[in-house]
């Protein structure tokens, strides 16, 4: 038996113990990434870290991110499941198919895609904006530091919407049509039903898919501030991931930049506990 | 049967990877010696390449060179540098996003190509240093370690300065500003026409408009000084007048500048310049390879002219971009790239180079270019007008700390008002310090 574990266990070893192990040790020195010379600072690549406020704002960006994010993608995930799910909509599978196409695309695509659309002067935003006469509310949607962070917000939530509306559909389905009766001989709305039937219903997978979004979501981030607005403008929408790319890789300081990323597992560890332990309830069987 | 095919499919498999280990090293191959050139494939294309290529061996039968060229170049040999195995030469310079050849530099892992300087250009009576123009080596870019030794040799040149569109100041009848008060002046009246005085592709792109600039307000000693981090060199009244002419250039701004100065945009902003929604930007003499496709006013011709001075008849500095080629402390083969290296300023290399518009810093070159290639060139012909040559000093990587990108990307919150004048300097003053200590 154990003989058999033995192939899985070198290869997670190599793959995941060791190269998380060394993250953590690289953590512990400054070193450009090249040079042969690597010196032990201990903590100190954590100090700095305390007195950067570059990576203040992409910790704060980061978390801004994820807490929009998360809301509006489970929020909006969980009301158009429940109303595929529950309404008779003409055109069911259309919806259903039309939300999921962008889970499939690169999320670069993605990314050319919202630029196009968020151009200034000939996007598609600011155009109907202009159609509709409401010239005061056009943005320069990837320069304005205020809204930026928006901007990247959105994309990520129509990259994702449609995966989690999906796997809500399905454990929706599976809830007994009976109990929907029952509630609405008692007198229960489809709002009331949604919140005492559905949702306490599909909460473990509710939980399941909270952690998992909001992991994939720091990575999402990354690749689509490296798409569309490389960080800026002037670092105002810097995540944790392009930071600490950007330190390792451009400013030469490799240690520091494993230090960012201890941060960014310790930070995803705690997040993943809390929301864990925060949606922890008795489960409820049908 | 199926035992015999997983065997086959194990061995072929390891053959394989082995095949793959092997391949790539440079060193002697049936009494040649290989050479392992790595090289950015930029705006001048790839074909200038093979061509000097073919013939150096045509000349130099025991040398087989082998080209690895690719636009991001970076990310191909840097897993291969990692492992040990080292090009032998790479073309390619410095400002990139990977930032390769920074880090090589702060590392110390650039070998001193010093003596190729006194090496005898193949085929030729001359030795490099006297072929190539004056100034071009001992400066910051080509040393620096701000030494007698020079790491970087320089490649190709070029005038970075303010781009504009000829065609529409003769159109309206406007002179070339010299003075930034006669620029700021054109701004106003640039403005009731509903034309921007300035915009920028990204704001990296200012960095040949700073270098310049503080050259052209305090002389190339305060140029030197803020290069090298001298203290509080940003607290001084110098410093404060280059951030003051900034601050008023970028309220002349085109309102779309911060919105397209990205990776993605940037040529929005320079295509604002030839559709005359702005008047000039900081660019380099590729921008008209780069747009050469794109749609332009009636009458649209490239003009490049120096910042304004600073006073009337002052005088007036060209940052001029460099790129370099380099050698690797860690390459095999260092003599034989020492040798390419040197004709790689031979007359019969520089016209191959200068037929993709890539142009050395050899003497009598402006001579071979081409019709608007000369008249960039033209610039450095004025006697008021010096060319400047350099960047900021290397120092140990300082955590956190990118001197480049609060000098420059600052000005996108100066232009959106996200941040104010003083900030800007309080910021690049403690940036300033943190490398110097780091260099001392």
């Amino acid at each position: 038996m154990l003989v058999c574990l033995l192939p899985a266990s070198v290869l997670f070893a190599v793959f995941m113990i060791v190269p998380t192990v060394n993250v953590f040790r690289m953590s512990l020195y400054t070193w450009s990434g090249f040079s042969p010379d690597m010196r032990f600072v201990g903590l100190d690549n954590f100090r700095h870290l305390l007195d950067d406020q570059q990576f203040v704002r992409a910790f704060q960006n980061t978390i801004a991110l994820l807490v929009v994010v998360t809301v509006v993608t489970m929020g909006m995930g969980l009301f158009l499941a429940a109303i595929m799910t529950r309404q008779r909509l003409r055109g069911r599978n259309l919806y259903r198919f039309v939300l999921y196409i962008p889970n499939v695309l690169s999320v670069v695509v993605i990314a050319a895609i919202f630029s196009a659309m968020y151009d200034q002067e000939n996007g598609l935003l600011n155009g109907t904006l202009r159609l509709l006469s409401l010239d005061g509310l056009q943005q320069v949607w990837l320069g304005d530091q205020k809204v930026v962070l928006y901007s990247v917000a959105i994309a990520m939530v129509w990259q994702s919407l449609g995966y989690y509306m999906v796997l809500y559909m399905s454990s929706m389905a599976g809830i007994p049509e009976e109990l929907y009766e029952a509630s609405a001989l008692d007198g229960a709305s489809p709002a009331r039903q949604f919140f005492a039937l559905t949702l306490p219903l599909i909460w473990e997978n509710l939980r399941t898919t909270l952690t998992f979004f909001i992991m994939s979501a720091v990575n999402l981030s990354f690749v689509l501030v490296r798409a569309m607005t490389g960080g800026g403008p002037d670092g105002s929408s810097e995540v944790l991931l392009s930071y600490m790319y950007k330190q390792a890789y451009t400013n030469s300081s490799y240690g520091y930049g494993m230090a960012i990323g201890v941060v960014i597992f310790a930070f995803s560890f705690l997040v993943s506990l809390l929301v864990s332990r925060a949606t922890r309830r008795e489960p409820l069987q049908f | 049967m199926r035992r015999s095919l997983v065997r086959t499919g194990t061995a072929v498999t390891v053959l394989g990877l082995l095949a793959g280990c092997s391949a790539g090293g440079s060193g002697s191959d049936s009494g040649r010696t290989v050479l392992q050139v790595a090289a950015l494939e930029g705006g001048y294309g790839r074909d200038m390449y093979t061509q000097v290529i073919k013939a150096y061996e045509a000349s130099h039968p025991d040398i087989d060179v082998q080209l690895q060229i690719s636009k991001s170049i970076e990310d191909e040999i840097t897993p291969n540098m990692k492992a040990g195995r080292y090009p032998d030469v790479v073309v390619l310079g410095q400002g990139r996003k990977a930032a390769l050849t920074e880090t090589l530099v702060k590392d110390k892992a650039l070998e001193d190509l010093t003596p190729v300087l006194k090496e005898k250009v193949p085929g030729e009576d001359t030795t490099v240093g006297d072929k190539l123009t004056e100034g071009i080596v001992g400066n910051l870019n080509t040393n620096p370690y701000g030494t007698d030794q020079t790491y970087l040799m320089p490649m190709y040149y070029a005038p970075t300065g303010l781009f504009h569109n000829k065609g529409l100041f003769e159109q309206k009848g406007w002179k070339v500003p010299g003075t930034w008060d006669e620029m700021f002046a054109l701004g106003d009246t640039a403005k009731k026409q509903g034309i921007p005085l300035f915009t920028y592709p990204t704001a990296g792109y200012l960095d040949s408009y700073f270098f310049a600039l503080l050259a052209d307000v305090g002389g190339e000693q305060f140029y030197t000084d803020v290069m090298t981090y001298k203290k509080d060199v940003w607290k001084s009244a110098n410093a404060r007048k280059a951030l003051d002419i900034t601050t008023k250039l970028l309220g002349y701004a085109a309102p779309a500048t911060v919105g397209y100065a990205n990776e993605q945009d940037f040529t929005k902003n320079q295509q604002l310049v030839l559709d005359n929604k702005a008047l000039f930007m900081p660019n380099g003499t590729w921008i008209v390879g780069e747009m050469a496709d794109a749609p332009r006013a009636d009458g649209f011709q490239w003009g490049l002219t120096p910042l304004p001075a600073v006073t009337s008849g002052g005088k007036r500095y060209i940052t001029t971009s460099v790129e370099s080629v380099w050698v690797p402390s860690a390459a095999r083969q260092k003599d034989a790239a020492k040798k390419f290296i040197a004709y790689l300023y031979s007359d019969e290399a520089a016209k191959i180079f200068a037929e993709s518009n890539a142009i050395q810093p050899v003497e009598g070159i402006a001579n071979s270019l081409s019709a608007e290639n000369a008249e960039f060139y033209k610039v450095y012909e004025d006697p008021k007008v010096a060319a400047l040559v350099g960047g900021f000093a290397s120092t140990a990587p300082v955590e956190g700390v990118d001197i480049k990108a609060t000098l420059f990307d600052t000005a996108n919150s100066i232009v959106s008002g996200d941040t104010t004048e003083d900030k800007w300097q309080s910021a690049l003053n403690e940036a300033s310090e943190k490398l110097r200590q780091a260099g001392s």
